[in-house]
């Protein structure tokens, strides 16, 4: 006779208490070895299952453990917002767009001979300075941070710097930027600088410019430049974040300095984000 | 070693890899929902915290415009659902699936921007973390392996249990 054993066992547990009434009801279809191999199964089952049931609430509680320390971790040290230490320095030009005053700062580390500077100068920062710095919700900073693998790249922030000094930050930074291509194969900025304000500002910003026009003595202090103490305290406070890679930008919202972020961020994104902060 | 306690043994090590993918997961949610620090527990602050992982993953220049901001408000949650996901132990198989997909989509993700020179964020608990080199071998050593082992063994445990149970159905000849 073929019967199924874990049906005619389950239906026997359920009905007797003794062990013997349990052995009477199943002796008619199976064995007695059989019986014993399935009431031996049956108790390896409940263990089984009570070890099982142990070991599911291990993950509830590494869970709990998980999300106290990921709790815990949340209040971290607040830093002081950069733009507010670089205003203390009193020589430093300004290269900013905006009014200090705006809920937002957004200062942005960037090296001008960098493409990625440039594809984010010309397709976000542009749309910005036209939208919420003109309208005084963001103010935005330019930090140098010259990278050492450009060849150009520093004696562009020396030009930078000395225009800043004359007052023509905005229309130099846009000339070296819609010019990148251009000056960046032959090092040639002082044609896009000229070219980019009235000949006696650019006297002017030759004059700064005595003494920086050696690009082996880039970022030397002592060197008889001018405008290199501008761009190493730029640099040091790229240090500080640590800037890895241009751009680099660190916004500050209220006095609270947010995770600094890297690389290209389009337009929409970065507008949606200050929305975002904007409606806090 | 006998053949019951390797099963065993295995079954241990499931759990505590199936636990620790999880808690990966999870903590990967929070670190990129998390709001930004003196910012209160807010719903506008959660959603700037996911504006601003919406930055990083613009950053890596793979999407859209129109769709980074959906895949970064979507993205943590998937973490989060599937992070609890795999602590329940519910359907392991498809669960740890979709996890080994999501940590190579990840991996992907982040070897191509390597690739393409791209210095940025990798934006994987949240900001600040550069690519490179470091990031790549810690994703592609760790993760990759560890998700993967957490599929193999639910299926193959999966498969060894069928096995016991079809053997216990199996019909008895009585005497």
């Amino acid at each position: 006779m073929l019967v199924d054993t874990r049906a005619t066992g389950t239906a026997a547990y359920s009905r007797g208490n003794s062990r013997y009434n349990k052995r009477a009801h199943l002796d008619i279809s199976v064995g007695e070895a059989d019986l014993k191999r399935r009431l031996r199964t049956s108790a390896g089952e409940k263990a089984r299952h009570a070890r099982a049931r142990t070991l599911g609430a291990a993950p509830a509680f590494l869970a709990v453990f998980i999300l106290a320390f990921a709790f815990a971790s949340t209040a971290g040290p607040q830093t002081a917002p950069l733009h507010v230490k670089a205003a203390a320095e009193p020589s430093a030009p300004a290269k900013a767009y905006g009014s200090p005053n705006a809920p937002i700062t957004m200062e942005v580390f960037s090296d001008y001979e960098c493409p990625s500077c440039r594809n984010l100068f010309e397709q976000t920062l542009r749309p910005l300075i036209g939208s919420y710095v003109a309208d005084g919700k963001v103010y935005l900073i330019h930090r140098d941070f010259p990278l050492p693998m450009h060849k150009y790249g520093y004696e562009a922030a020396r030009w930078l710097n000395a225009s800043a000094r004359a007052g023509q930050f905005q229309a130099v930074e846009a000339t070296l930027y819609d010019n990148q291509n251009t000056w960046a194969e032959d090092g040639n900025i002082a044609k896009f600088v000229s070219g980019a304000m009235s000949p006696e500002a650019f006297k002017r910003v030759e004059t700064l410019m005595r003494g920086c026009t050696d690009p082996a003595t880039a970022g030397q202090q002592g060197q008889g430049c001018v405008v290199d103490p501008y761009i190493e305290l730029d640099r040091a406070l790229g240090n500080k974040i640590p800037v890895q890679a241009t751009p680099t930008f660190v916004i500050t919202y209220k006095g609270q300095h947010l995770p600094a972020g890297s690389g290209f961020v389009s337009w929409p994104i970065l507008k949606q984000f200050f929305d975002s902060l904007l409606g806090q | 070693m006998s053949g019951h306690a390797r099963g065993g043994l295995g079954r241990i090590l499931l759990i505590v890899g199936r636990v620790v993918l999880g808690g990966i997961f999870i903590f990967a949610a929070y670190a990129k929902m998390k709001p930004q620090t003196g910012m209160p527990w807010t719903l506008g602050s959660v959603r700037t915290s996911l504006s601003m992982f919406a930055m990083g993953v613009d950053s890596y220049q793979m999407l859209p415009p129109a769709a980074v901001s959906p895949f970064a408000h979507a993205l943590p949650i998937f973490e989060l659902v599937l992070g609890i996901w795999l602590l329940t132990g519910i359907a392991l198989r498809l669960s740890s699936l979709l996890s080994t997909l999501a940590v190579l989509m990840f991996f992907t993700a982040m070897f191509s921007a390597y690739e393409r020179g791209l210095t940025i964020s990798c934006g994987c608990f949240g900001p600040g973390e550069q690519i490179g080199p470091r990031r790549l071998v810690e994703e592609g050593v760790a993760f990759l392996p560890l998700a993967l082992a957490v599929t193999i063994g639910a299926f193959l445990i999966r498969r060894k249990s069928r096995a016991v149970s079809s053997e216990a159905r199996a019909p008895v000849q009585s005497t």
